[in-house]
């Protein structure tokens, strides 16, 4: 290892003079958003670690992530230094906004994070279980309405796919969309709706005060702590985790994906990244190399299938 | 631009512009709204429909400022100096084309510089001067010791990473 | 009173000394930051973050309130003094503020902001302390039709009070709303107006449309002028409030105190409505109408204390639900995790004393905002005595600096220059400016509260009517409407000729 690593700083050496290189992690998203959070907790820990000497982050916000990727598959062709942060929504994005650029043309190093979705009811709300808010949708799909972010996101994606699955024609969901998460939880907190869908984080603690009542989980497995059922377990075969990657630039020799994949792993492997990660609240999913690719490709296939379905691609 | 002494009251060539121009903006939001999915969900007002609404609205104000142009009722501005503006402009377009290309700094330095001379202030190379340290303080502060990510090019790397 | 002494517990220990330089640091760089036109406090606060990363919980918290009402307060200099809003929420403030500076009065108008700022800051941060569950409760009440019910009273008040000429205001307006039109429709994904330019996927930047409006179509007016009127905005009599002008500001400042932080605790509320809806309110109730416009002084005092109050309304949802409202309430929440402090219904219970050394640091920042603000008003004032070639090259600079820090793409930087030129032909034909934003800001809000509150009574309009304060909120909004026509009928008998016609 120690081999290998000397190796790709001695074929690095013309173009970075230290052994340890400074990276510069483009957020696609505007400050304070999910992307913008997970670019500058690995600026902070890339530091803090002493993996990278110097760390910038830039925000290029726009179209769910699709103008700072194809700006960035613009700029950095061949450039090791250049990060840049994604996820499952760009998936969707790059699908609802005909983006010319694609997760293809980016080299993907790995999943760090991810966040497992929700579905709730008000406390007031008398539904009490997710098969019952399913009939309720059976019967009459526009009097069932659901708060979540924004249109084409992964909440309207879960929607669409619990649809799908419990037989109802997914064009009909009475989806409300909502910009940012306070807004949506809001219109859930006063009753407004009667369902919301965001990730288990942003509900855990409205759940706790016992002010929403939490269905289900989209996870495939029940989650720790959480006492609540998967989906899949009501009975409906829908799994849907919106995770967080980072990658790397185009056109990159294998010396240097290598390098930039060491660096992400001591990332993951290091305290302070496991300290930052329970401050946040998110869970640890990093998954690397082919599997991460292969996770990659069957998730891209799943999501073009459900908005079609919904109807946002034709 | 401005039709010079003649007396109140008369029409103005100004009003019918800009109302073609409203009536204009009001046509490129029909013609986008035609090609929109018209379907409402269960709101029943679609993505279409509010531009339409708008693009009414715009209608019916240009007719007004035609009518409020017959009538002659449109301040006149004072006599304007082409110049400056087209110096302001210039610098504008100058940082805009060449931004990515020599940095922020030097681009910056242009932007100052013809601004400074529009207004008056020559020799022209010693107003991109000023703007060069400007730009290069401005730089310095906000893209190194702040994080703000300004496009570098050759002499930010020059003087900061070198 | 147990709120009160846990209160008096987070005052004591932010008075330590090595607390209050934290303070002073926090304020000082979330002021200079924040003075940059197109840099709000959202992108202030998430800049300066690092800063306080490895500082004690306390030193962190203060350093980080500071910062945040530092940026808050720092917009309005450049609103005053240079015509070019730092961002939205003080783009009010330059329509009376500008006026003000240019009649050498640029003093008072930054002194009555300050001030504002400051009895806005303290008010509402004590009824955040101690209402706060209360005031949350009230705002969760209201849904999407409360809110396009409150959008519409918005446009009435504000569209009814700009410039000389109705005409031309409501054009002006009209022009935001086309604007606001371009973007990806937020309900169904449907792309508008953007000819497949991904840039303008997401709609026009407020930030971008101000600076433009504002800043470089003012550097254009002027330069253009040929005989420029001398000395323009040289300092006339003292930089202190009169008398008089303690007089007309303490009332706009408790008006604006109690607009700003209902608003601005409602999670769709916002400083930017909170101080159209002040401006308004002043307009309305003031003794000197025939200064609106002109530089009336109760025109800044309102929105500044409106857009401060509610900053702070803001973190009554924060703190309580965990609902981030707003960007900046975002990047406050990673604030608050960076040391392990989760906003939610249980964070008064679980971290009290966290919480009140919070609140506590909030009002001593709001404090040494004051105090260091007001003896700068001073040196501020001798930017404008720079000389205007090197004046506006530094606005330009420095407007430009905003767009590119935040989004250096050449579709922005185009549009920047684009909407420079509208605005410079804007002032040419005495079209003001301001309702072109407003009109950006709330077009969108307005049709997409009212489409969700459509959409969650399955295209039922009567759902529109159905709650008190919706029914009310319109109702008073028609009120608004209709009055001033049934005048104007009776007064002159020709409608079409009042709309169409001018104020000569």
């Amino acid at each position: 290892m120690k081999h290998a690593i000397l190796g790709v700083a001695f074929a690095a050496a013309l173009a970075v003079p230290a052994f340890a290189q400074d990276y510069t992690i483009m957020a696609p998203a505007n400050p304070g958003g999910g992307w913008d959070g997970t670019a500058r907790a690995m600026q902070e820990v890339l530091q803090a670690e002493g993996i990278a000497p110097s760390v910038e982050v830039v925000n290029v916000p726009g179209a769910g992530g699709t103008v700072g990727l194809a700006q960035f598959v613009a700029d950095s062709a061949g450039d090791p230094t250049k990060l840049i942060v994604g996820g499952y929504v760009m998936v969707g994005a790059i699908l609802t906004n005909a983006s010319p650029v694609t997760l293809k043309d980016v080299t993907p190093i790995a999943r760090l994070t991810g966040d497992t979705e929700a579905i709730v009811v008000p406390a007031a709300s008398d539904i009490q279980t997710l098969e019952q808010l399913v009939e309720k949708m059976k019967a009459d799909p526009g009097s069932v309405s659901w708060a979540g972010g924004s249109a084409g996101g992964t909440d309207h994606i879960l929607v669409g796919l619990l649809a799908k699955a419990a037989g109802v024609d997914p064009t009909k969901i009475n989806y409300v969309a909502f910009s940012g998460g306070g807004e949506a939880m809001a219109a859930i907190l006063g009753n407004q709706v009667t369902a919301g869908v965001s990730s288990v984080g942003e509900f855990a603690e409205q759940v706790k005060a016992g002010t929403m009542r939490l269905l289900a989980v989209s996870s495939a497995e029940r989650l720790p702590g959480i006492e609540a059922p998967t989906i899949k377990e009501a009975g409906f075969d829908v799994v849907v985790e919106n995770w967080r990657m980072v990658a790397a630039a185009p056109g990159l020799t294998p010396e240097q994906v290598a390098k930039i994949s060491g660096d992400i792993e001591k990332l993951n492997s290091s305290e302070g990244w496991t300290k930052m990660l329970a401050d946040k609240g998110w869970t640890n999913t990093y998954l690397a190399g082919d599997a991460f690719a292969a996770q990659l490709d069957a998730d891209i296939a799943a999501t073009e299938t459900v908005l079609r379905d919904i109807g946002l691609v034709k | 631009m401005s039709e010079g002494f003649s007396p109140e009251r008369r029409p103005r060539r100004a009003a019918f512009v800009i109302a073609a121009g409203l009536a204009g903006l009001a046509a490129l939001i029909l013609v986008d709204a035609a090609g929109l999915k018209q379907d409402g969900g269960y709101a029943g007002v679609g993505p279409a429909d509010v531009p339409r609404i708008v693009a009414y609205g715009l209608l019916g104000l240009a007719v007004m400022t035609v009518v409020s142009g017959l009538r002659g009722d449109l301040p006149r501005p004072p006599r304007q100096a082409p110049a400056p503006v087209l110096w302001i402009l210039g610098g504008l377009v100058a940082q805009l084309a060449l931004l990515h290309v020599v940095g922020f700094v030097i681009s910056g330095a242009l932007l100052f510089g013809m601004t400074a001379r529009g207004f008056g202030q020559r020799p022209l190379w010693k107003a991109v001067a000023v703007g060069l340290v400007l730009s290069l303080v401005i730089y310095g502060v906000f893209d190194r010791l702040l994080k703000l990510n300004l496009p570098g090019g050759p002499l930010e790397l020059l003087i900061f990473r070198g | 009173m147990e709120s009160f002494s846990l209160l008096m517990q987070g005052l004591s220990t932010a008075l330590d000394p090595v607390i209050l330089l934290y303070a002073l640091i926090g304020v000082t760089l979330g002021t200079a930051v924040g003075v940059l036109p197109g840099i709000g406090p959202a992108l202030t606060v998430a800049l300066l973050l690092p800063v306080t990363y490895g500082l004690d919980p306390a030193g962190s918290l203060i350093m980080f309130a500071g910062i945040y009402y530092g940026g808050m307060y720092g917009g309005s200099t450049t609103s005053i003094l240079l015509n070019t809003p730092g961002e939205s929420a003080s783009i009010v403030t330059a329509i009376e503020g500008n006026q003000m500076a240019r009649q050498g009065r640029g003093g008072p108008a930054l002194a009555t902001a300050a001030i504002g700022s400051f009895v806005a800051g303290l008010i509402a941060t004590l009824l955040l302390a101690f209402l706060a569950p209360q005031v949350v409760k009230l705002a969760l009440t209201l849904g999407p039709r409360e809110y396009f019910a409150l959008m519409v009273l918005a446009f009435v008040t504000v569209s009814a009070t700009f410039g000389d000429s109705s005409l031309r205001g409501l054009t002006s307006l009209f022009i935001g709303l086309a604007l606001a039109c371009v973007g990806i429709d937020g309900l169904t994904g449907a792309a508008r107006l953007t000819y497949g330019v991904p840039q303008l996927m997401d709609g026009i930047e407020t930030t971008t449309l101000a600076v433009a409006l504002f800043a470089i179509g003012e550097a254009l007016a002027v330069a253009a002028i040929r005989e420029p009127p001398d000395g323009m905005h040289r300092v006339r009599g003292s930089v202190k409030m009169t008398g008089e002008d303690w007089r007309r500001s303490w009332k706009a400042w408790l008006r604006g105190t109690f607009i700003g932080f209902p608003i601005g605790s409602m999670p769709a509320g916002g400083a930017d409505v909170a101080s159209f809806l002040s401006y308004a309110a002043e307009r309305k109730l003031t003794k000197h109408p025939e200064e609106f416009g002109k530089g009336a002084i109760e025109g800044v005092a309102g929105p500044e204390a409106a857009n401060n109050a509610a900053a702070a309304g803001t973190l009554v949802p924060l703190l309580t639900l965990g609902l981030p409202t707003t960007a900046t309430a975002a990047i406050m929440l990673a604030g608050f995790q960076q040391f392990g402090l989760q906003p939610g219904p249980l964070l008064f219970v679980m971290n009290a004393e966290l919480v009140w050394g919070l609140i506590a640091s909030l009002l001593i920042a709001n404090v040494m905002l004051v105090v260091l603000n007001l003896p700068l008003i001073g040196l501020w004032i001798k930017l404008l005595s720079i000389p205007r070639p090197w004046l506006y090259g530094g606005i330009l600079l420095f407007a430009t600096l905003g767009t590119i820090g935040v989004n250096a793409s050449p579709v922005e930087l185009g549009m920047l220059i684009l909407f420079g030129v509208m605005g410079y032909g804007m002032r040419l034909y005495g079209y003001p400016v301001a309702p072109v934003v407003v009109g950006l800001i709330l077009g969108p809000m307005a049709e997409q509260q009212l489409r969700r509150a459509l959409a969650i009574a399955q295209g039922d309009w009567t759902t529109l009517v159905s709650t008190p304060v919706s029914a009310t909120l319109l109702g008073i909004s028609a009120v608004f409407l209709v009055v001033p026509m049934l005048m104007r009928l009776r007064g002159r008998g020709q409608v079409l000729s009042q709309v169409a016609g001018d104020a000569d």
